[in-house]
């Protein structure tokens, strides 16, 4: 049972940590962002279904920064205090097209066993 | 509004954040910390509230975690090393220094003993302001106290047969515990009394280093784990290939005894040792 929980929060982890790694990608393919607009505008644009805290949302972008998909820098915001912006390195948009592909490809495997889309 | 940076300083200074990076992170986080005050500001409520509220959400040691984890390059050892086996390994050494030299000079002992206490004193006293509360007005005062009974107990035995300090003792479990036989009794409470001192410094070690609660104790108890593995497992094993720790088979109630004695006792003064630093500081908010 223990064992059961453990991989179900694995993978229930794996998942949020793949669709956070594509939100992020996705929302600076808009436009370079800093930390709070970030998880500020996921959970507007997803109407609260993804949510980021300072645990998951730093040390994603830390981690995406370290593989070369983003890139930081200084830069004062709208109201003139410095932020971190975030902007997308060529490597990430290169990122962005295939885990776009996995994730449909994901619901729909998800969808035809489970009907998930008509549910 | 209160201080971000400084508040994110106070929770986060200490936590192992990479060098290089750590102020950086700080002011981002800070500003994170700042923008999501402003939003609930925003939404009407007081900027206190917004405050606390934003503070009640945020689990520092795991967000502290997540962030060295994702800064693998920048660090020097992984968090298990650092946060169980150094820690473990800085309190088994003096534990087994001790047992080794006791039997033979007992004014070894309590040099060592003071030793361990003063330094564990000091860091626990350039602890006190990330300490909680009731940290810092029930468990140190309390360890305190305690390191100066132990320090009058040695003082006056000192003065009463300082020919006590020099000579050898009989380790024997049932030596130890008898009433009859001052020597070993003194030397037993003694080593037992210094395992709250190794507990203590197993558990700070690991928390300074960023540990969780569960690694805090194993490090704090790692003297007692050995020693429960040894008298239970190798020396049993080990039985069955030399002659000399064949008493185990012989005398199983003398080995049940010993085990009671050097590894079962010692695990609850290493837990106890241990309890000041399992719980998460609770930092003064700017």
């Amino acid at each position: 049972m223990r064992s059961y929980r453990d991989m179900t929060k694995r993978i229930r982890s794996k998942i949020a940590r793949g669709s956070g790694e594509l939100a992020i990608l996705s929302l600076l393919a808009e436009q370079p962002l800093y930390g709070f607009e970030i998880a500020k505008q996921i959970g507007e644009r997803t109407g609260g279904a993804l949510q980021f805290t300072l645990a998951s949302l730093y040390p994603l972008l830390y981690e995406m920064e370290k593989r070369g998909w983003v890139e930081g820098h200084w830069q004062a915001n709208h109201a003139g205090r410095d932020r971190r912006y975030y902007r997308l390195t060529s490597s990430g948009k290169r990122q962005l097209a295939p885990l776009r592909q996995e994730w449909r490809s994901f619901f729909q495997a998800l969808d035809s066993l489970a009907g998930v889309s008509h549910a | 509004m209160p201080d971000w940076k400084q508040v994110v300083k106070e929770h986060m200074g200490k936590r192992g954040l990479p060098e290089s990076s750590e102020e950086e992170v700080i002011a981002e986080l800070a500003g994170h910390l700042e923008d999501a005050c402003e939003n609930e500001h925003a939404q009407g409520r007081s900027e206190a509230e917004a405050g606390t509220r934003i503070l009640a959400n945020i689990r520092w040691r795991k967000l502290a975690r997540a962030i060295r984890a994702s800064k693998p390059g920048e660090e020097k050892m992984n968090a298990r090393t650092k946060t169980l086996w150094l820690p473990g390994m800085a309190i088994l050494f003096p534990a087994g220094l001790l047992l080794m030299l006791l039997d033979r000079a007992p004014v070894l002992q309590q040099l060592l003993f003071l030793g361990c206490m003063g330094l564990l004193l000091c860091a626990a006293i350039s602890e006190a302001a990330r300490m909680s509360q009731r940290t810092r007005s029930l468990w140190l005062p309390g360890f305190v106290s305690l390191v100066a009974a132990s320090l009058f107990l040695i003082a006056v035995g000192f003065v009463r047969d300082p020919s006590y300090f020099f000579s050898g003792i009989s380790l024997q479990p049932h030596n130890l515990v008898l009433p009859s036989y001052a020597p070993g009794r003194t030397f037993y409470l003694t080593w037992l009394l210094a395992h709250v001192l190794f507990g203590a410094l197993g558990a700070y070690l690991s928390r300074r280093a960023g540990g969780t609660r569960a690694a805090r104790m194993v490090a704090g108890a790692f003297p007692a784990i050995l020693m429960f593995g040894l008298l239970g497992l190798v020396v049993p094993i080990s039985a069955v290939f030399f002659e000399h720790n064949a008493f185990v088979l012989s005398h199983p109630n003398n080995f049940a005894a010993g085990i009671l004695v050097w590894a079962v006792a010692p695990a609850i003064p290493v837990l106890i040792g241990t309890a000041p630093f399992l719980k998460e500081p609770d930092f003064h908010r700017a």
